[in-house]
């Protein structure tokens, strides 16, 4: 038929495509010179950098956060999404994990008396079980958890910043599916990192299609890098509702609350990024005092107060790779310029520990560092210190605490701390130098991805400078948890202007963490064993069959540890139909069936993966289309593996595939058709010929083409 | 009373045909077409048939047999059978008749228009894009108003003088569209035959035996019965005040609905056979949206039409000629529903006809000239004409609803009236003895009819027509309200919101107006002997109800005027 019919006439996959953004856009290649404005390309609210949940300038991230304006949004934001935020700050308390009797005060900071606030992220956050020490419901034993920590030194604030920039894209993206958010009218087109793997992370090509003068929008002198407008800009909001489904996030944007209001409110007098170019308030404000002497005055000594909280956990704590304790301990040395960023006791560790922890007579015969230093078969029961601040206190017993599948282990299999400044993702180990951990190449392999999003360096925390006692090395030295670093931004008080695009460069790394929490280990092998290879059958692949239900397979690697268990491996798909009530003068009206899922059976046949392996392993699952049905069958894999790792979405990033249905039943038999007609003919036919006929015969007919000829009124 | 104050039709051949008329409409040509695309083929028309006989015919029996007795248009109608509170019903009647006939007209304008192209072979060669032809005409306002205004004055013309005009205008219009339509099914099912396989033919008879079960099947097939029959709409109610006094109602339904359920068939047939001809993905193409079908698809298809250039020019022409004329048809009763309203209260007809036809041009306007947008494939339409469309398009259920309520009404006063003389049973047992039947044996077996109506027609009026009200009511909303977005929203064009915002300000001011309604004579159009007492219904002690040429009380005025002006 003519090409032009079936162009308008049927909702063919070009325009659906249009629509959905499942077609890679056209690319255009860096060397182009582009020459586009970006007013062409995107929505001026997009343009102009206006966030579109709106609200003040703190809320559009054009000014910082403070204590106060931060807990009240993150109250309002709870109160407006209640089935996927819950608000909380510190803890309940009771019985921890080592026996210790807790308060809900034992999480409040010594000088303003504040605990931690935080936020629970997951689908039916109010349902679920109830953690009575932590306080928070949502626990669900299936849910992979998450823990997100900022500002552990108060006067980086641009760690707090990002994680409330995530805050509000959850709070935004949640069921907010296809979400265009820049505007261009392409749906999801841009996600986070190279996702089509030609080396640009501009994957649909429109930063690069710009005039040279507007690539590189954020100034950082890297031309459509991460944080540019254009750049990932449109992430899959299917994706981020997928997350917040299936994992609990533990979100504490800020962990030090009185140092970063002591060195917003009295330290570093506003404009902080004028008055503290280089340095700032770092730790907490525990009160050192000029031990043994009486200290006199409650007031914050600052040549002498404080503990570095990221050196205060009990993992290698103390361990004295450099000088991190005031050099005598209660007496403090004046710094000569501590705005400046001098000072000698900023990574103070916080006191030794001068109790007996187990009992056994000895003090401190087993730091905490994995390995049985006294011999006694019981493993660093009696630390040197670490973890006497209320704010590592509450991280943790929020740790130790979250054991929802109450194994004894925390549920926390990934962790991620936001620090500032120098643009680095690190991952452990902080404590030795050359040294590297048992899973060091996986570490390196979400570190990688990480970078990937955030075109910064991935690196060993030790390369940078060894630490001590610092949070990622407690998380994963005692509970096994990927645990990254991220150094972002390039100054702790960073000038407000920077706020907003800093933290959209960082935007997708929390989410990342949030996909890999379920098993990162396993995540980590299979990545680097190539799953990148798999797939699901393009729309274009599919044989739809002639008559009946329509197979859909995916192609796995022969080594991918597929579980075909129905609740985490299923397909998904959905149709899009004409709807009963087309209208009569306009465009065709279709409507979306929800979405559905049918269970993957293995097929003894093997396919070819991407990268021309033969020896793939067919995956098939059955979708119950009818053959008289017409319209557009959507469908995705959800695959997870015998080891609980889930959400291996094929096609990636929450999109979907469109595959166009269209009539596939015979249209009939000769000799039916025939009858039918026949029936037709006698009933209607018939039927207006013997009425015909009875007009006829009663008579009073007899001037039929007389009345209709005759003229007008009598 | 004079004569010539009654107007009628000459014979009964012009009243069917001005019924059939009004019956076939667009919707014979372009919706039936997508209904059975969209349902199954053969499948679909299982249901359809058989609402043709539980609910068209019946329907239009009551409407027919309601207006030879009350002989006024649709809001004497109500205020004779229904009482003087309820005259805003036959107000609600006319005004969704008239405000579908304001986005109509544009749509016969359309019609026309394309008929043009259609001599011209504008619509024909390589270099016609249909999607462009039809974006620029809809785009250039001018031309789609001038094509309304034709319309218009085509319908104002045919209808000036009355019943034998329309009667002449129907007899030929009808006459020629039967005559179209064959040409084109011939050239149709040469073009489905020529590939070998008359699978057009095939899909459109074959029953499905699966999906006969299917209850969306029957309800778009009651739809499409009912909205193709006008049953309920009051046009036959209109039509039957010129019907003369021993007119037989009730072979007059059977013959309005299965002529145009013929015109149906053969219209689609043509359409269905025309487009698995030539396409790829005829049902891709068949149960795209209607106006699409018509304007977009059906040109390409029949540029294919065997001949080479004749064969295309004779389909293009007689198609849209065809079409055009079943537009004007519907046009032409669409007015004089209206007109007979404003006649029927002491307007003089000239009068009446140039204000409806008046308003009908500029409230057309709007559907005309606003909103018309692009979909998603870059065919232009017309929104706010889609909205209106959407909103009154419903309405018309609730006309039906209220031709029910009367003949429930007149049977529960007669039953009451019965008990209390003693001639009937109080109870259940008696109201089923007497007061159920009371308007059939009344109004309906008059002794003029043929065909005598059994008590399947109570049963049907009585039991079925609330239940399948209900069902469409609720399937259509329900639908509507799992499938639209934001759907409470009055805002939203294709939202329940808007449409129930619409429907109460409109039923809410009829029911204000109603007051000042009933308070005007009502002038019945009773041709000579004819027994059309109403003593016994309850206009009938409404001393403000009189015959033509009579005056009540305090309105001869009316008279002197009328008088005065009118030209005969």
């Amino acid at each position: 038929m003519n090409s032009r019919i079936s162009a308008i006439m049927l909702f063919t996959s070009v325009t659906s495509m249009m629509a959905l953004s499942l077609t890679p856009m056209i690319s255009v290649s860096a060397q182009d010179t582009g020459g586009y404005t970006p007013n062409q390309l995107w929505s001026d609210d997009y343009v102009d950098s206006v966030l579109p949940w709106g609200g003040d300038e703190r809320e559009q991230f054009n000014e910082y956060h403070d204590y106060d304006s931060m807990k009240l949004r993150m109250m309002r934001l709870a109160e407006q999404n209640p089935d996927i935020f819950e608000f909380h700050e510190g803890l309940n308390g009771g019985v921890n994990k080592r026996g210790d009797v807790t308060t809900a005060d034992s999480y409040e900071g010594w000088h303003y008396n504040h605990a931690s606030p935080w936020m629970k992220i997951t689908k039916d956050v109010s349902g679920g079980e109830l953690n009575p020490f932590v306080g928070d419901n949502g626990n669900y034993a299936d849910r992979p958890d998450v823990l997100i920590v900022g500002n552990h030194h108060a006067r980086e604030w641009m760690s707090y910043s990002v994680p409330l920039m995530f805050l509000e894209y959850v709070a935004f993206s949640y069921d907010n599916i296809g979400y265009d958010n820049d505007g261009d009218g392409k749906i999801d087109e841009d996600p986070w990192g190279d996702a089509d793997g030609d080396g640009e992370l501009d994957d649909d090509g429109d930063c690069l299609s710009l005039v040279n003068e507007s690539r590189d929008s954020n100034g950082d002198g890297d031309d459509c890098g991460p944080g540019d407008l254009g750049v990932d800009e449109d992430f899959s909001e299917q994706w981020i509702t997928d997350l917040v489904n299936s994992r609990e996030i533990y979100l504490v944007p800020m962990l030090n609350v009185d140092g970063n209001i002591y060195d917003r409110e009295i330290f570093c007098p506003a404009p902080a990024w004028e008055s503290c170019p280089s340095g700032g308030w770092r730790k907490n404000l525990r009160n050192n005092g000029p031990e043994p002497l009486p200290d006199l005055t409650q007031e914050v000594d600052e040549d002498c107060d404080g503990v570095d909280l990221n050196r205060n956990y009990q993992f290698e704590w103390g361990w004295p790779l450099g000088a991190t304790v005031p050099l005598i301990p209660g007496t403090c040395t004046p710094a000569e310029d501590e705005r400046a960023g001098i000072s000698n006791n900023d990574v103070y560790t916080g006191p030794f520990d001068t109790t007996d922890n187990d009992g056994d007579g000895l003090v401190n015969e087993d730091n905490v560092d994995g390995e049985d230093d006294d011999n006694d078969g019981r493993l660093d029961e009696d630390w040197a210190g670490g973890n006497s601040e209320p704010e590592t206190k509450f991280i943790q017993d929020l740790t130790e605490m979250n054991d929802d599948n109450g194994d004894g282990s925390t549920e926390f299999k990934a962790t991620l701390t936001w620090h500032s400044y120098s643009e680095l993702v690190l991952y452990p180990w902080g404590h030795c130098t050359g040294c590297e951990s048992t899973d060091h190449e996986q570490l390196i392999y979400h570190g990688d991805v990480l970078a990937e999003y955030t075109d910064y360096a991935n690196m060993q925390s030790s390369d940078l400078y060894p630490t001590t006692g610092d949070f990622c090395d407690w998380q994963y030295g005692v509970h096994d948890s990927y645990c990254y670093t991220m150094e972002i931004g390039t100054a702790f008080h960073q000038n407000e202007i920077d706020i907003k695009h800093i933290a959209i460069r960082n935007l997708g790394v929390s989410f990342y963490m949030a996909e890999i929490a379920d098993n990162p280990r396993e995540k980590a092998d299979l990545g680097l064993s190539g799953i990148s290879q798999q797939f699901i059958q393009e729309a274009s692949e599919v044989v739809l069959p002639e008559y009946g239900d329509i197979p859909i397979d995916v192609c796995l690697d022969s080594n991918f540890p597929y579980s075909l268990e129905m609740k985490n491996t299923h397909l998904m798909w959905r149709m899009v139909k004409p709807t009963r009530q087309q209208s009569d003068y306009g465009p065709r009206e279709w409507s979306t069936t929800d979405w559905e899922m049918v269970p993957f059976q293995a097929i003894e046949e093997s396919c070819t993966l991407r990268d021309g392996d033969n020896n793939g392993t067919v995956l098939r699952a059955t979708v119950p289309v009818s053959d008289v049905i017409t319209g557009e069958l959507h469908y995705k894999a959800m695959l997870s593996t015998l080891s609980g790792s889930t959400l291996f979405e094929y096609p990636p990033n929450g999109n979907y595939n469109v595959l166009d249905i269209s009539y596939r039943a015979p249209y009939g038999g000769v000799f039916s058709s025939l009858a039918l007609f026949g029936v037709i003919v006698v009933l209607v036919w018939g039927g207006l010929g013997v009425c015909l006929r009875l007009i006829m015969d009663s008579g009073d007919e007899d001037v039929i083409m007389d009345a209709t000829l005759e003229e007008g009124s009598t | 009373m004079s004569e010539g104050q009654s107007d009628q039709f000459s014979g009964r051949v012009g009243l069917i045909f001005a019924a059939i008329g009004a019956a076939i409409g667009t919707g014979n040509i372009w919706r039936f077409p997508r209904m059975v695309g969209a349902n199954g083929g053969g499948t679909f028309l299982v249901p359809w048939l058989f609402f043709l006989f539980a609910w068209s015919i019946p329907l239009v029996i009551a409407e027919f047999a309601l207006g030879k007795r009350s002989r006024t248009g649709t809001i004497g109608t109500f205020r004779i059978f229904a009482g003087k509170k309820f005259a805003w019903m036959g107000l609600w009647t006319a005004w969704i008749s008239t405000a579908i006939g304001f986005y109509y007209a544009i749509v016969a304008g359309w019609c026309i228009n394309y008929f043009r192209l259609g001599i011209t072979n504008g619509l024909v060669g390589k270099e016609v894009d249909t999607v462009e032809v039809w974006n620029s005409f809809l785009q250039n306002s001018g031309e789609v108003i001038f094509y309304q205004f034709l319309i218009i004055a085509i319908t104002l013309l045919a209808i000036w003088k009355g019943a034998k005009a329309i009667e002449k205008a129907n007899v030929i219009l009808m006459t020629s569209l039967f005559v179209l339509l064959f040409m084109t099914l011939g050239l149709s099912l040469w073009m489905d035959m020529s590939d070998g396989t008359l699978d057009g033919f095939l899909f459109m008879f074959t029953v499905d035996w699966d999906q006969i079960g299917d209850p969306e099947i029957w309800i778009n097939g009651l739809s499409q019965s009912a909205w193709s029959c006008s049953a309920g709409m009051g046009m036959a109610i209109t039509y039957s005040v010129y019907m003369r006094k021993d007119e037989d109602t009730t072979l007059n339904a059977f013959t309005m609905g299965l002529a145009n359920n013929s015109i149906s068939i053969i219209a689609g047939l043509a359409v269905i056979s025309a487009i698995f001809a030539v396409s790829d993905d005829p049902l891709g193409v068949v149960t795209g949206g209607s106006s699409a079908i018509t304007f977009l698809a059906l040109p390409e298809v029949f540029a294919q039409a065997p001949g080479g250039g004749i064969g295309a020019w004779v389909m293009m022409t007689g198609f849209f000629l065809a079409l055009s004329f079943a537009a004007i048809t519907s046009m032409i009763s669409t007015v004089e529903l209206c007109v007979r309203n404003f006649v029927d209260h002491g307007f003089s007809r000239n009068k009446s006809v140039l204000i409806t036809t008046g308003t009908i041009f500029l409230f057309g306007l709007p559907s005309a000239l606003m909103w018309i947008k692009l979909d998603s494939e870059g065919v232009a339409f017309p929104e706010f004409l889609e909205v209106q469309d959407h909103i009154w398009g419903y309405g018309l259920m609730f006309s039906g609803l209220f031709i029910a309520f009367s003949i429930w009404k007149y049977g529960y006063l007669k039953w009451r009236a019965a008990v209390e003389d003693g001639s009937a049973a109080p109870g259940f047992k008696g109201y089923l003895g007497v007061g159920v039947s009371a308007f059939r044996d009344d109004f309906i077996n008059t002794g003029d009819n043929d065909l005598w109506i059994g008590r399947w027609w109570d049963l049907l009026i009585y039991l079925a027509f609330p239940f399948l009200f209900v069902v469409l009511m609720v399937s259509y909303f329900g639908d509507m309200i799992a499938n639209t977005d934001n759907v409470w929203d009055p805002t939203n064009p294709h939202g329940l919101g808007i449409i129930l915002a619409f429907w109460s300000v409109v039923a809410i001011l009829f029911m204000i107006l109603n007051k000042f309604l009933v308070a005007r004579p009502l002038f019945r159009n009773v041709p000579e002997g004819a027994d059309v007492d109403i003593s016994m219904l309850p206009g009938g002690s409404d001393e403000l109800i009189v015959q033509v040429g009579d005056y009540p009380p305090g309105w001869e005025h009316l008279g002197e005027k009328e008088y005065t002006v009118s030209p005969e």
